[in-house]
């Protein structure tokens, strides 16, 4: 049984609500942190390693540093609750059930950063948790959490939550600072990066719902401690979203030691692939990183056991690894088919994409279609050439990184299963009613002896 | 040393100049000129922030800086990239930017009609001459192109979405030249259209000027359109005393014998409206819609022609050859241009029978043409009689 910091308490009856939050020990970090100095707080979540939950994995610690700090400008702190990944509903669960310790670490990271403006920019879809989160923050400032000179501090603070129109793209943190101003959702151009000029061209720092989370076990506990779990440069616990085809599909926090064939078979985790089925392949974290077989995601190509952690899933980069990402894992059995996994991806690309610069625009729409084709039986040896060669130029030629998500499910698929698509290619009637099955995918790779 | 301007070092495709702080890679580029500038869709000089969208500016940045020399990991759109001091930019000499710039160009051609016979626009569309340079023969789209409904916006302009690239800089005219914007981008990625809501028609003293920063044929002016070619039609420059005190009152008539066809602003040889002052020189709708007469306007004489675009390439006065960088881009290697064979071998001379010649041209041969084409009188370049 791991460790759990965010979760620990998410069972207890009523710990929505304030009274049981408090009494279960909620906002000790904020007592303890309006005593500190803002920057002895940067220090702290420096030194616990945490790394961004959003997807990238950016040293969270390192991010806040770099906000400027102009004399007479406000600055802001933004949780990005725009959770739209597919695959991903992590802060989903942690907002719907202990909404106050999202509200608890925003109160110190505002204090840190010297925000006494917050924002939670949450997804339209979400538009219940919308009324769990005002609750929380105005139980929180009826206790005097909130609102003018916090429990005496000096320090003011008050977050209000905006809710996005339903914009994959405004999860990109300049699209969603532009969503925030009342602009249309376009990602800005950077430089300049947030940091220095953001929303309404302040100082902005953009984090995600589970990594402001974890700033409360940090101040509680210190940093250091909070760096002796996991491993390496993957500290902390983890929120994963397990879903597709297993016996317990939900959130899980791990603590990033496990390797991920125990985090699919254990029945602490997501017990197992459900009738008997057998794991095909397998998108860890979130639907845009490489989708993996079965057989790189449980070993790396070294042969060594794959483990649920940034390094050890990013292992061998883009040609045999794959990534963390959100933490959105969706996991395929042998009954699927990843042609038609790729085309349902590759359409809520083009769907999704904002149309501002041309790769994407243009380059998303043409590879829904062309798999679309591929799916259908109509497609030709040469389409999948085409695939290849349109998803290179679209990735790291657009501004933001939707044009990289968007290329990489289709690089993958046909860099791992690639044979699946010659199937479909070469068997136009058989492909529309069964499917190429688990074929070679799960067999063992062959390492090769180093002397 | 208060007076001394500080200015930064930066070398694109083997050429160094010297730029004030502040200034892009692609300014800095359009200051040494030639095939050197890359192509620029989306951006204008004259338009706050325009530009970083149609991604056909793209560079590789081979070092960053003297200071920091490490290479930028992607291509930068070179439009809103600021140059640093011992910044080394690669365009045409790199390959991973061509390589791009080619898939930019075939993701613009992919929805675009390819019509431009029957486009009103054609001959000084940016996106033809883009097609000219990087396009290729075929298309590898083999799919029903994206078409829009057509929208009414009004009795001068003409919008016609279907072959719109999405650039935003009608946009930024609205905003930054005429009182209030009423058209803008509806809906998004490869459905986003323009559009004024609810089709509501642009009318602004100003609005005209979105035509002359339209790059295609999405924005035609009705009061021109399909009356002429513009090849066909002589540009001159015109000025006028414009009661309009935004208003320049200097234009470009676009003549067919004394008739006025067309008013536009001035160009530059970017294609863009041209500065006086420091000050971009649109023009107001009157100028442009209703003076369509040569008694309305001063005739300064015949407009100067950029070799960009169909429109100049041949028969006008004052053609502008553009700056030749070639030689310095090759680090002072000059080959021959495939044209210059004709000089060199005898094969296409009809004095010279063909058994006389002993073999075919070799490359000694090059080393002796530039005598040889001395003693004829021609230029070396492109085989042309010198004037």
């Amino acid at each position: 049984m791991s460790r759990k910091l965010l979760l620990e308490k998410a069972h207890v009856e009523n710990i929505r609500l304030y009274d049981v939050y408090r009494r279960e020990g909620g906002y000790r970090s904020v007592e303890k942190a309006l005593k500190m100095a803002p920057a002895d707080i940067v220090e702290e979540v420096k030194k616990s390693g945490l790394r961004g939950r959003g997807g990238a994995g950016f040293p969270t610690g390192m991010k806040w540093s770099f906000i400027a700090k102009p004399e007479g400008v406000p600055r802001h702190l933004v949780v990005n609750a725009d959770e739209s990944e597919p695959g991903t509903f992590k802060d989903r669960y942690l907002m719907e059930f202990i909404p106050h310790i999202l509200i608890e670490g925003m109160i110190v990271s505002s204090f840190a950063l010297g925000s006494n403006v917050s924002y939670i920019y949450i997804r339209g879809e979400y538009h219940w948790i919308v009324d769990i989160l005002e609750q929380a923050i105005a139980e929180a400032k009826h206790n005097g959490f909130l609102g003018k000179n916090i429990l005496g501090s000096g320090f003011d603070c008050e977050i209000y939550v905006h809710r996005g129109a339903g914009a994959y793209i405004c999860g990109e943190e300049t699209a969603l600072i532009e969503s925030l101003e009342g602009k249309r959702g376009n990602p800005r151009i950077k430089p300049p990066f947030p940091a220095v000029k953001g929303a309404w061209e302040r100082p902005t720092v953009v984090n995600n719902v589970e990594t402001i989370a974890a700033v409360v076990p940090i101040i509680n506990d210190g940093g250091e401690e909070y760096a002796k779990i996991g491993v390496g440069k993957s500290t902390g616990t983890k929120l994963m979203s397990a879903c597709g085809n297993l016996n317990k599909p939900g959130v899980y926090e791990i603590d990033m030691t496990i390797s991920v064939e125990e985090f699919i078979y254990s029945d602490e985790y997501c017990g197992g692939i459900p009738n008997g089925r057998k794991l095909k392949a397998c998108i860890p974290g979130g639907s845009s990183v490489p989708i993996l077989p079965a057989n790189l995601l449980l070993t790396t190509a070294k042969g060594e056991k794959r483990l649920m952690n940034y390094e050890s899933l990013s292992d061998g980069g883009f040609a045999t690894g794959s990534m963390m990402g959100s933490g959105g894992f969706i996991v395929l059995d042998d009954n699927q088919c990843v042609v038609k996994h790729t085309y349902t991806l590759a359409r809520f690309y083009r769907h999704e994409s904002c149309g501002q610069c041309s790769p994407c625009r243009e380059g998303t729409g043409w590879m829904e279609k062309i798999l679309l084709n591929i799916e259908n039986g109509k497609g030709k040896m040469s389409d999948i050439d085409l695939l290849w060669d349109i998803q290179r130029k679209i990735e790291g030629n657009t501004i933001c990184p939707l044009g990289d998500a968007a290329a990489w499910p289709v690089a993958a698929a046909i860099r791992h299963f690639r044979d699946e698509f010659e199937w479909h290619v070469k068997n136009p009637v058989e492909c529309l009613t069964s499917n190429y099955g688990l074929a070679h995918y799960a067999d063992p790779i062959h390492v090769p002896v180093v002397a | 040393m208060a007076d001394e301007i500080k200015t930064f070092k930066v070398t694109i495709d083997n050429i160094t100049i010297d730029v004030a702080p502040g200034t892009t890679i692609l300014n800095a580029a359009r200051q040494i000129g030639g095939d050197v500038t890359p192509p620029a869709m989306c951006y204008y000089s004259k338009l706050e922030g325009s530009g970083g969208k149609c991604r056909t500016c793209l560079v590789e940045v081979a070092a960053g800086s003297t200071a920091d020399p490490r290479p930028m990991p992607k291509l930068m759109a070179s439009c809103r990239t600021t140059v640093m001091d011992g910044m080394v930019v690669k365009n045409i000499t790199s390959e991973k930017v061509t390589d791009a710039r080619n898939g930019v160009v075939e993701f613009l051609l992919i929805n675009h009609p390819l019509d431009c016979p029957i486009c009103d626009q054609a001959g000084e569309c940016h996106l033809q001459d883009l097609g000219y340079d990087h396009g290729k023969a075929g298309t590898r789209y083999e799919f029903k192109r994206r078409t829009f409904e057509k929208e009414d916006i009004g009795p001068y302009i003409q919008l016609h979405m279907t072959r719109c690239i999405l650039c935003y800089r009608c946009t930024y005219v609205a905003d930054q030249i005429t009182d209030k914007r009423v058209h803008g981008i509806l809906d998004r990625g490869d459905h986003a259209e323009i559009s004024t809501y609810i089709s509501k028609a642009i009318e602004n003293d100003f609005s005209g000027n979105m035509i002359d920063v339209c790059p295609v044929g999405a924005l035609t002016d009705k009061t021109f359109r399909f009356k002429n070619r513009v090849w066909f039609t002589k540009p001159v420059d015109a000025h006028r005393a414009c009661e309009n005190p935004k208003c320049c009152g200097k234009a470009t008539l676009w003549l067919r014998g004394d008739e006025v066809f067309r008013v536009t602003a001035r160009k530059d040889e970017w294609g863009e409206v041209q500065s006086y002052d420091g000050k971009p020189g649109w023009i107001c709708n009157t100028c442009r819609f209703d003076k369509k007469k040569t008694s309305n306007w001063t005739v300064e004489g015949l407009s100067t022609i950029s070799r960009h675009s169909v429109i100049g390439a041949n028969k006008y006065a004052g053609l502008e050859m553009p700056n030749d960088t070639i030689k310095k881009v090759l680090n002072g290697r000059d080959p021959k241009l495939l044209m210059n064979i004709h000089n060199v071998s005898g094969v296409n001379n009809p004095n010279i029978h063909l058994s006389e010649i002993d073999r075919p041209s070799h490359k000694d041969d090059f080393a002796k043409s530039g005598e040889f084409v001395k003693g004829e009188g021609e230029s070396t370049q492109w085989g042309l009689p010198k004037e």
